[in-house]
């Protein structure tokens, strides 16, 4: 069965995501209105990654360590945790702080975005990473999902 | 609040995780450390928000004019942080 832990850091973690692509979105052609929209979902969105940082971490020093990683790393899918969760959980740290950055741009720029160019390019581009950055690692999560499941049906335990 | 001196700090921390990782897979002296903090990964997480935070009070006296300059230093750091650490992982899985 799995975790409510891991349920809550994929969910969390993608409705995180999502906020940054709102933003992304507002600031294409922004007004008052859609820079104080975008104030807000930011916040939303590094609220939910923070979310998602606790909740991962937590199951990943709990249960992860104890439960799952044996099991892969006794079977013939030893890379999912090897390489992907070992990379997954350091590229991971780059997201909380790519969204205090966004999020702290868009307060301390707010009207201003409208007149200028190179914070509202940077938002822009911030926004896009933070995006393709956590589907990756949301496509990492699935990847270890099913080394654990194909170990589990190789009858590793 | 100072922007590029968040920038700036985001770029040096990008980096520092991928050493951070890295180093710690390296040196078992170094994972030790990390590991004061119950584990490795919460020493890393911690410290890379610490060293955020460090880096941003040691910018924030500079030029606040932020540019398009800084912004691709930091997408740059982010790219070849995460690339140094996929490429590390094969290795040390292959090697």
């Amino acid at each position: 069965m799995m975790s409510p832990l891991i349920f809550l850091h994929a969910i969390v973690g993608e409705i995180g995501l999502f906020a940054f692509l709102w933003v992304l979105i507002e600031m294409l052609n922004p007004t008052e209105t859609r820079i104080k929209r975008a104030k807000i979902v930011a916040v939303i969105g590094v609220v939910c990654l923070l979310i998602a940082w606790v909740a991962g971490g937590f199951y990943y020093v709990n249960t992860y360590g104890d439960v799952v990683k044996p099991t892969i790393k006794e079977s013939d899918f030893k890379w999912a945790h090897s390489i992907v969760m070992e990379t997954k959980e350091h590229v991971f740290l780059f997201m909380p702080i790519l969204a205090l950055l966004v999020t702290s741009l868009l307060w301390r720029y707010d009207k201003e975005l409208i007149k200028k160019r190179d914070a509202r390019i940077t938002i822009i581009l911030l926004a896009g990473l933070i995006f393709l950055l956590g589907f990756a690692i949301a496509g990492m999560g699935a990847m270890i999902g099913a080394g654990y499941r194909m170990a589990l049906e190789a009858g590793v335990i | 609040m100072n922007p590029r001196a968040l920038v700036r700090s985001a770029t040096i921390v990008m980096v520092l995780i991928a050493v951070f990782t890295i180093w710690s897979e390296m040196s078992g002296a170094i994972k030790w450390f990390f590991a004061l903090a119950s584990h490795h990964w919460i020493g890393k997480s911690v410290l890379s928000l610490v060293f955020f935070g460090l880096l941003y009070l040691a910018f924030a006296k500079g030029n606040d004019e932020l540019s398009l300059k800084d912004t691709y230093w930091l997408l740059g750091s982010v790219v070849v942080s995460g690339l140094a650490i996929v490429i590390f992982y094969v290795w040390h899985f292959l090697r």
